[in-house]
């Protein structure tokens, strides 16, 4: 078994092993804790795919500001074991797991049935058309500053509004500094 | 059925179905539990598993695109975290709990 297979399983059984715990960990802490695995994961895959710059990015916004954020708000409500921490109803939970279970059995199933090797000829074929990009960091730049950059701007704009938008949702009637 | 090279050469496919399998989960988070903060875990899980065939496309395809996507798709979540957590600390002051039924009085 060559090193990047061994490296893919490993990953992918870390970043799925996390996964599920945060759906089935009843403390919260306990499944913010799993996310930010999950996010190391994920940022581990990306560095088997060839995307450094997005693996740090990910690295310092997800498992770093996000998780952050989330631990703050944990922290602010002081939550302890969750009386409730599923939805009610063996029935309908039945009906949640299948439906999911069978959303995940037909994606997995449509990949590994649809893209058959003729299929993958096709992408490389397309790949060889314009050559395998080595620098990730370079072109991704390249292509974010030149062809998306009012994308890039419209971004900036965005982040600026809902961080206003927070601030005001976070201090309105009830927020953190009411006095009744 | 399954050839040792299933396990052995790591393909497109691979990558899609880590992808789906981690989105399924994420799906199953936000359908399952109660907690807002748990849910909107939930919905940052479904955020990365798209992310991951993204960057799986960009690399096996050998276009940039799919990588400038994910940079969206990053900042999009951060935003989507921070106005979803605004309104979880909003609800927490008024019942004392972030369980998801209290956001049907959110009036007022």
């Amino acid at each position: 078994m060559t090193a990047d297979a061994f490296l893919f399983w490993f990953l992918s059984l870390v970043t799925l092993a996390s996964g599920l715990s945060v759906i089935f960990m009843t403390n919260p802490i306990y499944s913010a804790l799993s996310l930010a695995m999950t996010m190391i994961g994920v940022a581990a895959l990306f560095v088997t795919l060839d995307a450094y710059f997005l693996a740090g990015v990910q690295l310092i916004v997800y498992a770093g500001a996000v998780m952050v954020l989330f631990v703050m708000v944990l922290m602010l409500f002081d939550l302890k074991h969750e009386v409730q921490a599923f939805s009610r109803g063996r029935l309908t939970g039945a009906i949640k797991i299948a439906s999911v279970g069978i959303l995940s059995g037909l994606i997995v199933g449509a990949v590994t049935m649809g893209l058959k090797p003729a299929a993958m000829a096709v992408f490389a074929v397309d790949g060889a058309s314009n050559p395998v990009v080595v620098d990730t960091t370079k072109a991704l730049s390249e292509n974010l500053f030149l062809k998306n950059v009012l994308g890039f701007e419209i971004l900036g704009v965005m982040l600026l509004v809902i961080a206003v938008g927070v601030v005001a949702l976070s201090r309105s009637k009830g927020g953190t500094h009411a006095r009744d | 059925m399954l050839e040792t090279s299933t396990f052995t050469e790591i393909t497109l496919n691979h990558y899609l179905a880590l992808s789906a399998i981690l989105f399924s989960l994420g799906m199953a988070g936000v359908l399952l539990r109660r907690n807002l903060i748990v849910l909107l875990m939930s919905i940052e899980l479904m955020l990365n598993a798209v992310n991951i065939s993204f960057v799986a496309f960009a690399k096996y395809t050998g276009k940039i695109d799919g990588q400038v996507m994910v940079f969206f798709v990053m900042t999009i979540a951060a935003a989507e975290a921070a106005v979803g957590l605004a309104l979880a600390v909003s609800i927490f002051k008024r019942f004392k709990e972030v369980n998801i039924r209290f956001f049907e009085h959110l009036k007022g």
